[in-house]
């Protein structure tokens, strides 16, 4: 009897069907600058960015918290994660940035995605 | 405005459990549906080299071809049709084309061809479209669906001949595609190959060690933890990302879902390219074997990603192209045979099946 309870509890089907529920979205970016030699490190990138947040909106979109997960200091390439309701905040701050240290910039080809599995664009 | 700032892109995960002892269960046909592979990764705790057989499937996947330049009125070709798409599994996606800008192009093994058009594009080519579901006001994209097993889509059908003439005259696209045949190979796509500039590529491997690895505790009930930081570690991992930061940490507070465990050694396996269902139907039974002979692992994760500029979804459904994202699923296999499934998709495709 209690193997075959057990057999009919392996043996039962489960789906479960989550929406909106990804507490985090990942952005994958890229920051080209106008003198490419210029390097940035991970702390002076986040600065960066924070300053971005706070230029469109204020204190209180600079308090927004995002974590730099990974980066690249050769390519200035970066793996960042937001709180669901921050991505549009920092995906439009990014889009906006236009000026680092006086030169002209921009923050490439953000790829939004609600798991960092699919932070990854096939390879052209 | 600032309910706007604050939207949350629409997102979808589907979960299933289920075991392989289920007559019903339904991992084949998710397997399969998944007709655009970029990438399997696969997670193997306590695990410092994979066996001879699990190593062999994960090198063993078959090659796929580039062709350039290819016309696409060629994958009407009556000798393709019947050596390609009318038997065996032909898979076919147009590359380096961006599913937002350019036209793109997908052939599925159940012998639909799918061209997502631009409006102008589209009304070149004068065929008619299927409905796009994603947006209320005026569509930049037109999606052409055929299914060249139906009647008016053989070779002199009326539908037939209109798309051939609005490919060859009306629109004449020419696209890079990439293309592999299960079980032929280069035999049943000779006639493109034999016509064009192709080259073969192998889908590329790589491997990492990982030591002294945080893990969840993962059970197969989908209640034990969240699938969102189940996967979310698992990308991590994947990505190579440190879960080891404190929560006053400047750069990231990611970190390991609790309740967690240290895995001694892991190994992290990666095949990347143009990869079959069948294949990866085959490593997954590889995978069961390996973790029933196993005595240190109690699980092993595969994930599997899509294409992102792939024009079609779950099934070969439509996909938006409004945000960014591929689909991907992740399966979770446990020791007692049963397994987890997550299947997720971005903002506005539609629901895996």
């Amino acid at each position: 009897m209690r193997r075959d309870a057990d057999k009919e509890e392996a043996a039962v089907y489960q789906r479960v069907v989550r929406k909106n529920g990804a507490p985090y979205h990942y952005l994958k970016t890229h920051l080209v600058l106008e003198d490419e030699s210029v390097r940035l490190s991970a702390v002076e990138l986040k600065l960066f960015i924070i300053s971005g947040l706070k230029n469109l909106y204020g204190e209180v979109g600079a308090a927004l918290t995002f974590d730099l997960l990974k980066y690249n200091e050769d390519t200035l390439s970066a793996l960042l994660r937001v709180h669901s309701r921050g991505l549009v905040k920092l995906w439009s701050s990014l889009t906006l940035l236009g000026s680092f240290q006086g030169q002209a910039c921009c923050l490439q080809g953000p790829a939004g995605v609600s798991v960092p599995a699919g932070a990854v664009r096939k390879q052209s | 405005m600032c309910a706007d700032l604050e939207r949350i892109p629409r997102t979808l995960l589907v979960s299933e459990r289920s075991s392989f002892q289920n007559q019903k269960n339904q991992l084949s046909a998710h397997v399969g549906q998944h007709h655009f592979n970029y990438k399997v990764s696969v997670l193997l705790p306590e695990c410092g080299s994979a066996p001879p057989l699990l190593d062999a499937a994960l090198n063993g996947f078959s090659s796929f071809y580039l062709i350039r330049n290819l016309p696409v009125y060629m994958l009407l070709d009556q000798d393709f049709l019947q050596t390609a798409v009318h038997q065996g599994s032909v898979y076919g996606l147009s590359f380096g084309c961006r599913v937002d800008e350019d036209p793109c192009v997908a052939l599925m093994p159940n012998g639909r061809l799918v061209l997502s058009l631009d409006k102008d594009s589209f009304e070149l080519l004068g065929f008619e479209r299927k409905k796009y579901r994603f947006t209320k006001r005026a569509t930049s994209r037109y999606v052409v669906s055929v299914n060249f097993s139906d009647s008016s889509m053989t070779p002199g059908g009326r539908g037939y001949q209109r798309l051939l003439t609005g490919l060859k005259t009306h629109l004449p696209l020419v696209v890079d595609f990439l293309v592999s045949h299960h079980p032929g190979g280069t035999t049943a796509l000779q006639p493109l190959l034999s016509r064009y500039d192709w080259s073969e590529h192998r889908p590329s491997v790589s491997t990492r060690c990982l030591a002294n690895l945080p893990c969840p505790l993962l059970t197969s009930d989908l209640q034990s933890c969240d699938p969102h930081s189940v996967l979310d570690w698992l990308g991590a991992v994947d990505a190579d990302v440190s879960c080891e930061n404190s929560s006053s940490s400047f750069l990231s507070t990611m970190v390991c879902p609790e309740p967690k465990t240290t895995a001694s050694s892991a190994l992290n396996v990666s095949v990347s390219g143009f990869l079959n269902p069948h294949e990866i139907h085959h490593l997954i039974q590889e995978l069961r074997s390996y973790l029933d002979q196993s005595q240190l692992a109690s699980w092993v994760a595969l994930t599997v990603h899509g294409f992102t500029d792939s024009p079609v979804s779950w099934a070969g459904d439509e996909r938006s192209v409004l945000w960014s994202g591929n689909t991907f699923y992740s399966l979770l296999l446990f020791k007692d045979d049963t397994y987890q499934l997550h299947l997720a998709t971005g903002a506005h495709h539609t629901c895996p099946p």
